[in-house]
């Protein structure tokens, strides 16, 4: 299903379609609860965040701009926004050091950061501008993008100091938004 | 004012995008969000920039329970009877929208052709706002519980253009789970008419509300909303 074809199911949702949402969920859910999934680690949480992301993106689809992002774009910022907010609240207040455990008992069938850069054919110019980065420009940015880290966790992660990992994410996206604002993206 | 330095609002709407800040830090950046539309715009082209690594995730089927739960948590709201404009989204606006039947009312009162109204004559009236803007953008009424064919007024608030090779199709949504209903093929013009068949005209009084879609030059060609909707707007009695 192509991006346009999704914009009319948004916009049908947009009319209270309940068929059109359901056609939309048959469509995009699995793809997004992957995205769910990887950054929460819990796949109780992810039900969770891809359940609140479709209530969202029923009550929101009248909001929905197609001129200003793509449709998957869209909701899968939504998902993305709410996996973090979850990951982010209770580790800080609950469970403390829990993430990073769970993070090193996931079994290492599911690709690395890194296998997941080179596998996404799909994203094209961000994969060929992501190549000019440094390797540890790479990694750091692949780490905090598909499994969530914040700059702390990925200091700890990647064992370096705090400052190093900071300058590394940063010079690596200025150079990445260098590289694909000449190539119009 | 905050964030009025480019490079900053594109460096923190990076950090967002990319999911590096801490929660604090993520609740304080959404705050600025909110009210900063610049701040939101260097966010969606993050957004745009970065989402694309996400395809690279191998698709992962979720349990059926997760669409149980969203299902149940939609259908309550078209079964009790507000249906339509019983949802969250059409309350926000409600407020705006009972204001317009006010201004719309004026508009009606005031136009040059109030000698046609019998003065005690009820009058449907939709107040269609832009989805976008949420602001009017468009009104339709037409005297009610008459049988036979029926001119409907149309009323195009804001200034629009149309783009060259797409027409505007208004909808009735008669509610209830039921699908929307070509009423026809509309212009920008400030004011218009549209005149309805009988079998049309009977069903528009009992309408939850009218839609406006974006449609191919000549109308939607399966007879369903297939663009972007525009305007939409709840029937109101008055």
């Amino acid at each position: 299903m192509d991006a346009d074809e999704l914009s009319v199911l948004l916009s049908r949702c947009a009319l209270r379609d309940q068929q059109a949402f359901k056609t939309l969920y048959q469509h995009c859910s699995a793809k997004l609860f992957a995205v769910a999934v990887r950054i929460t680690r819990r796949r109780d949480w992810a039900e969770e965040v891809l359940q609140e992301s479709f209530i969202n993106i029923w009550n929101n689809a009248a909001g929905y701009n197609t001129a200003k992002s793509a449709p998957m774009t869209w909701m899968t910022a939504v998902v993305r926004n709410r996996a973090l907010d979850l990951l982010r609240r209770p580790r800080e207040v609950e469970i403390g050091e829990d993430h990073e455990d769970l993070m090193a008992s996931i079994p290492d069938e599911s690709p690395g950061p890194e296998e997941l850069l080179k596998q996404s054919m799909e994203a094209g110019a961000l994969v060929e501008c992501m190549k000019q980065l440094t390797g540890e420009q790479q990694k750091s940015i692949a780490l905090a993008f598909f499994n969530g880290l914040s700059h702390g966790e990925l200091a700890r992660q990647m064992q370096k100091p705090l400052g190093t990992v900071k300058t590394w994410i940063r010079r690596g996206l200025e150079r990445l938004k260098g590289c694909l604002d000449a190539r119009d993206i | 004012m905050k964030f009025a330095n480019e490079e900053l609002r594109n460096k923190l709407a990076a950090e967002y995008v990319l999911g590096t800040m801490s929660a604090h830090a993520r609740r304080r950046f959404e705050i600025n969000l909110r009210e900063n539309p610049a701040l939101r715009r260097a966010v969606a082209d993050w957004e745009k920039r970065l989402t694309p690594l996400a395809l690279a995730l191998p698709d992962l089927e979720p349990p059926s329970r997760v669409w149980q739960a969203i299902e149940s948590r939609i259908r309550p709201v078209s079964q009790a009877r507000p249906g339509f404009w019983g949802s969250l989204w059409f309350w926000r606006f409600s407020s705006i929208a009972s204001g317009l039947v006010a201004l719309a009312l004026l508009i009606m009162v005031a136009g040059p052709r109030l000698d046609q109204v019998p003065v005690d004559a009820n009058r449907m009236v939709v107040v269609m706002n832009d989805l976008k803007t949420r602001n009017p953008a468009m009104t339709v009424s037409w005297q009610p519980g008459k049988s036979g064919k029926r001119v409907v007024r149309i009323r195009v608030i804001v200034h629009a253009e149309m783009a060259p090779g797409t027409a505007w199709e208004l909808w009735m949504l008669p509610g209830e789970d039921q699908k929307p209903v070509s009423l026809g093929l509309i212009t920008t013009h400030g004011i218009q008419s549209l005149i309805l068949p009988a079998p049309l005209a009977a069903k528009l009084d009992q309408a939850e509300g009218l839609a406006m879609s974006v449609e191919p030059a000549g109308g939607s060609p399966t007879g369903l909303p297939s663009g972007p909707v525009l305007f939409a707007g709840p029937l109101v009695e008055t």
